[in-house]
């Protein structure tokens, strides 16, 4: 990053190849869309390009990158606070190329299925602790990074959320 | 330690973010502790669970969309580039008020002061550097003649030839090298080195050595060139002192029918 902070934008594209994919992820896990998540990726480079001077060199790569995808869903959100957007467990299980299995292979995704449904009826900052600890493999220290805060208070924040999540998944 | 503690630490635990010292105190715990153990079993799987949420793959207009933009990003930045020059002309000429004018006037003035000053300091040494430059002249000069000097005694008829070619640029040949070109002349074997001497000489004609030198090598010159050569610089120098070598020369035997006009008509130019 520092040799694209540097002029040579050619180097984005290592970037991209290395991380678009996590970062994506992410998102996906974030909104529940992948179709916006296509377009936030596509955000958070950009905007990788425009601000590549506040990019210091000190912390990662990573950690920079989270930060400004976080910014990039604050903006989202705020947008599309009005449309409500319905997320249907169907339309999940049919992503997953389900639906046509074996007794106990649908009854997996239809678990599956419902835990994604858990992730999403959770707070959000609940969400976002876990999908930077499970589904992003974070460490807590790194995490700290990203939002600013302690080791400690990551540590005790990824356990409510899981303590959360466990409710709303048992609820269901 | 107790279950609150043990638990808080779970998650800790199945992400491999534990010291070895709180696994070891943990570990210890759940042995002794059903309630815990059933609760590390039900995160676990929840935990593993979430593990195998799938998340679909970004499309491919992902990649194909960022590549654009990344083009287009580079394009924008070296039309900038070129842009930023002419933005910072035109924020010159907008700055230069007619009071910054009269500053930049003013500070122009200073530098050209210095700038006198400094010339006028170093005129102020110049004899020194001119004496040193024409002592290092002197020493050029003299080991040119030296290198020469060394060349005409050169096996090489290549290196001779160059050696005479040397002497041209030489404005004031010394002794020395007077001496080593007439003796070239009267001497070398090759012809073509004895002709480029003699041209050479002609050229120094101003010497009286010289043509002193050149007029009593007439008798010592063999080869038809040469002679001919000879009469025509004695022509040329109206050197009179050459009719009577030229006159000895005529009576020798088998001289050159043509050198033998040659001659002839040179001494009537020149009486």
């Amino acid at each position: 990053m520092l040799q694209v902070k540097d002029g040579n934008l050619e180097k984005m594209g290592l970037l991209f190849e290395r991380y678009h994919r996590a970062l994506f992820g992410f998102l996906y896990h974030m909104t529940g869309q992948s179709d916006a998540s296509e377009d936030l990726v596509q955000n958070v480079f950009y905007r990788m390009l425009k601000y590549r001077h506040t990019f210091t060199g000190e912390g990662e790569f990573r950690t920079w990158m989270y930060h400004l995808a976080r910014n990039v869903l604050a903006d989202h959100v705020r947008k599309n606070k009005h449309s409500v957007h319905h997320y249907d467990v169907a339309d999940f299980v049919e992503r997953i190329g389900g639906g046509t299995t074996a007794d106990e292979q649908m009854q997996k995704e239809q678990e599956l299925a419902s835990l994604h449904d858990a992730l999403r009826k959770m707070s959000p900052d609940n969400r976002e602790i876990l999908i930077l600890s499970r589904f992003q493999e974070l460490k807590y220290e790194e995490i700290a990074r990203i939002l600013d805060t302690t080791e400690g208070a990551v540590k005790v924040r990824v356990h409510r959320a899981m303590t959360e999540l466990k409710r709303v998944f048992l609820k269901a | 330690m107790n279950c609150e503690s043990a638990k808080g630490q779970l998650i800790d635990l199945l992400s491999n973010q534990v010291s070895v010292t709180e696994r070891a105190i943990l570990e210890a715990h759940l042995t002794n502790c059903p309630d815990c153990q059933a609760e590390l079993e039900a995160t676990r799987q929840l935990w593993g669970m979430m593990g195998n949420v799938p998340v679909p793959e970004p499309g491919e207009k992902v990649r194909t969309r960022f590549y654009a933009m990344l083009e287009s990003v580079q394009i924008e930045e070296a039309k900038k580039r070129r842009r930023s020059w002419k933005s910072i002309l035109r924020r010159m000429k907008r700055l230069l008020t007619p009071e910054l004018a009269v500053r930049v006037a003013y500070s122009l003035a200073l530098v050209l002061i210095g700038l006198a000053g400094g010339y006028w300091l170093s005129a102020q040494k110049a004899p020194v550097y001119e004496e040193q430059i024409s002592a290092l002249d002197t020493q050029v000069k003299e080991m040119r003649q030296t290198v020469l000097l060394s060349l005409l005694e050169n096996q090489s008829a290549t290196e001779r030839l160059r050696a005479v070619e040397y002497t041209k640029d030489i404005e004031h040949a010394d002794e020395q090298v007077v001496e080593a070109l007439l003796s070239t002349l009267n001497n070398d074997s090759n012809v073509n080195v004895r002709l480029v001497t003699l041209e050479a000489l002609a050229e120094l004609a101003a010497d009286p050595k010289v043509r002193e030198g050149l007029v009593h090598s007439i008798v010592k010159q063999d080869s038809p060139l040469v002679q001919s050569a000879l009469a025509d610089v004695m022509v040329k120098l109206q050197e009179k002192r050459s009719v009577k070598p030229f006159r000895e020369l005529l009576r020798q035997e088998g001289i050159n029918d043509f050198v033998k006009v040659k001659i002839e008509q040179s001494i009537k130019d020149l009486t």
